[in-house]
């Protein structure tokens, strides 16, 4: 495998039926722990077997087990309580977590998932971890006196679990900040915040941040200290490349070429196009692609579709510049 | 009455804990083919007259329904108005709640009363007044796609005038204060203040012949660099959220004596609760700028960022630091 146009994704996949409604039948008391792990398990290994056999270079175990990207460490983490419903939109409630004493990481939070999606295939698996100011920005804190004092306790926990998937051997350890996006007026807060977890790391750090005023933010944004931005470009038709030819993008990108709120299936050409603007600014061993964010909000089956256009799209442009298939 | 304690609009739909969320399930219910639009009237009636009866009981002097009917305030009025489809899902600013954002397709006019019927439930099921809050032109504007004006003046013209027939008729059937909430004119954080130029424009247009007190509402932000041209606007009352818009204190400094001052300062965005004598102090801090006669308090913004026990508590709380402040005087 040549280390150049490798194919990845964000993090998230959707969860197949039978596990929707074993979380169901678990939240009514009605099935055990342990069975919805098994349950989780074998969606786990299910989507680590899809990736295998359409080629994805960097694995992602697909999340099957947390519900909601901030609520799943919240539950794990020391000094949160569970809060009451919130609306999200709609008719949509979520249940909003408590800071309510100083934050502690007391034991390992994905490592156990880590090693098992690693398990199942020869190629690398991300670590996947929510970043300090998303977290603190989706909770309510009645303990920290400052938005500040609460993302830098969170850092510390946050970076543990780091150092502790780079033990396991993760190469790949992603730290997902959608919330920084929502205000960019914090972003130094979120540099600072985010330089602590990947601080003591040596491997490939990755970021997420959804779509959000980055016109404003760029190039301020290559500040964060992460050795690759992975960015929703479709979503907003790759105007970003644009400001990437008047200053240079200067870390790997994760490149979004395939939008994840739309159900339909791009072509491999709209992909093959979306890479090839992308490769007029940023060289080839810089680029990762993958779809705009994660495809959980998707069906199991368009988001299998998404990906293997991805795929194909990736594999034809490294045909087209001569490396290997 | 010295420090009227109100709300701001929203009140959460949830239930106290353990409840039954009857609401929600009626819902998806109608979205299955299980439920009625009727069953779905009739939870909503229920769940009013509780989040009234709820306010009242904690001491809010001049209560809302909650907009327990509404998804939210855009899309309530666009499907409301004429001339509105709707499109994805929009993050309501830098909460972590979501809307449908609307989308101008024709030219904007009101067909028939809006909210007007659901201003009579609650005020029929209140031991208290009620007030009803309208979208502000300006911010329904912001928050929509323009496919047809192309020019947020016109358009913003427009919405004044449609808001203004809502107004005039709720003023006439008895509707005593009406608010019209403005976020967009803030500064909030990650965003830039809206231009107060073009709300100035219309809002002769929007407030005329309404007999009621009317409100400018904002929240999560600050209005400060708007400068004193803000309170020159022609409404009665202006409502600020002085949790999340520090420099709305600074402004208030000039707050023009003739006007109603409506202080958000119990936190709406956090379940942590406020010490009340210190908010007992933080009023007298303004009293000492504002006639206490001219002086409204209420939480910094909508109730519905907080889990139902919580924004019961805040509402306890707010009574119970002005109750503080009359007995301090």
């Amino acid at each position: 495998m040549s280390d150049v146009l490798l194919t990845t994704q964000v993090g998230s996949l959707p969860k197949p039926d039978y596990l929707l409604r074993a979380r169901s039948a678990f939240a009514r008391g009605e099935i055990s722990r342990e069975e919805l792990r098994d349950l989780e398990r074998r969606a786990t290994r299910e989507w680590v077997e899809f990736q295998n056999e359409i080629g994805i270079d960097v694995v992602v175990d697909g999340e099957q087990y947390r519900g909601d990207m901030v609520a799943f460490f919240a539950e794990e983490l020391e000094g949160f309580s569970r809060g009451g419903l919130v609306r999200s939109y709609g008719n949509r409630y979520y249940r909003k977590p408590i800071i309510t004493g100083p934050i502690r990481r007391t034991h390992p939070i994905t490592v156990e998932w880590w090693s098992y999606a690693s398990s199942l295939t020869d190629r690398p698996v991300k670590g996947m971890l929510t970043g300090p100011y998303t977290i603190r920005d989706w909770s309510f804190d009645e303990h920290y006196d400052t938005r500040r004092d609460a993302v830098l306790a969170l850092a510390e926990a946050i970076r543990d679990e780091a150092v502790a998937l780079q033990e396991a051997g993760a190469e790949y350890i992603q730290i997902d900040e959608p919330a920084v996006s929502t205000r960019m007026d914090e972003l130094d807060l979120a540099i600072e915040a985010l330089g602590v977890v990947t601080e003591p790391l040596s491997v490939h750090t990755i970021t997420h941040i959804c779509y959000g005023d980055f016109h404003n933010a760029y190039p301020r944004m290559l500040d964060l200290p992460v050795d690759q931005i992975d960015l929703e470009l479709t979503n907003s038709d790759f105007d970003l490349l644009d400001r990437f030819a008047e200053h240079p993008f200067t870390k790997s990108i994760g490149l979004g070429v395939v939008d994840v709120h739309s159900h339909r299936i791009e072509t491999v050409d709209e992909v093959v196009k979306g890479i090839e603007r992308t490769l007029e600014v940023i060289p080839p061993g810089r680029v990762y692609v993958d779809p705009d964010c994660g495809l959980k909000t998707r069906t199991v089956e368009e988001a299998k579709d998404k990906l293997r256009v991805v795929v194909e799209g990736a594999r034809r442009v490294r045909s087209r510049l001569g490396i290997d298939p | 009455m010295a420090a009227r304690v109100t709300v701001v609009g929203s009140y959460p739909k949830p239930p106290h804990e353990g409840e039954e969320f009857t609401l929600r399930r009626t819902l998806h219910a109608l979205d299955r083919g299980d439920a009625s639009v009727v069953d779905v009237r009739a939870a909503q009636d229920d769940l009013v007259r509780e989040v009234i009866e709820e306010q009242a009981r904690a001491g809010i002097e001049l209560v809302t329904d909650g907009q327990v009917r509404w998804d939210d305030a855009q899309t309530r009025f666009a499907e409301g108005l004429e001339g509105f489809g709707t499109t994805g899902l929009l993050r309501y600013f830098d909460t972590n709640t979501y809307f449908r954002q609307p989308v101008v397709k024709a030219e904007v006019a009101r067909r028939g009363r809006i909210v007007l019927d659901e201003f009579l439930f609650a005020r029929d099921h209140s031991p208290v007044p009620v007030k009803q809050a309208l979208i502000g032109p300006y911010t329904l504007a912001a928050l929509s796609v323009d496919e047809h004006y192309g020019h947020l003046r016109r358009l913003v013209e427009d919405l004044a005038a449609a808001l203004n027939e809502e107004a005039r008729e709720l003023a006439e059937a008895g509707c005593e204060v009406i608010a019209f909430d403005e976020p967009a004119l803030a500064r909030i954080p990650g965003s830039r203040p809206g231009d107060l130029a073009v709300l100035g424009d219309v809002a002769d247009r929007l407030t005329a012949g309404v007999g009621a007190t009317t409100v400018l509402q904002t929240f999560f932000g600050d209005v400060a660099e708007h400068g004193p041209a803000f309170f020159d606007l022609p409404f009665d009352a202006f409502g600020l959220d002085l949790v999340a818009g520090p420099g709305n204190l600074e402004a208030v400094h000039e707050f023009p004596a003739d006007r109603i001052l409506q202080a958000g300062i119990v936190d709406s965005r956090n379940t942590r609760l406020e010490d009340p004598d210190d908010l007992a102090r933080r009023i007298e801090g303004l009293a000492a700028t504002v006639d206490p006669e001219r002086l409204w308090l209420s939480p910094s913004a909508g109730l519905e960022y907080l889990p139902r026990e919580a924004a019961q508590r805040k509402c306890a709380l707010l009574a119970e630091a002005a109750r503080r402040f009359r007995g301090d005087r």
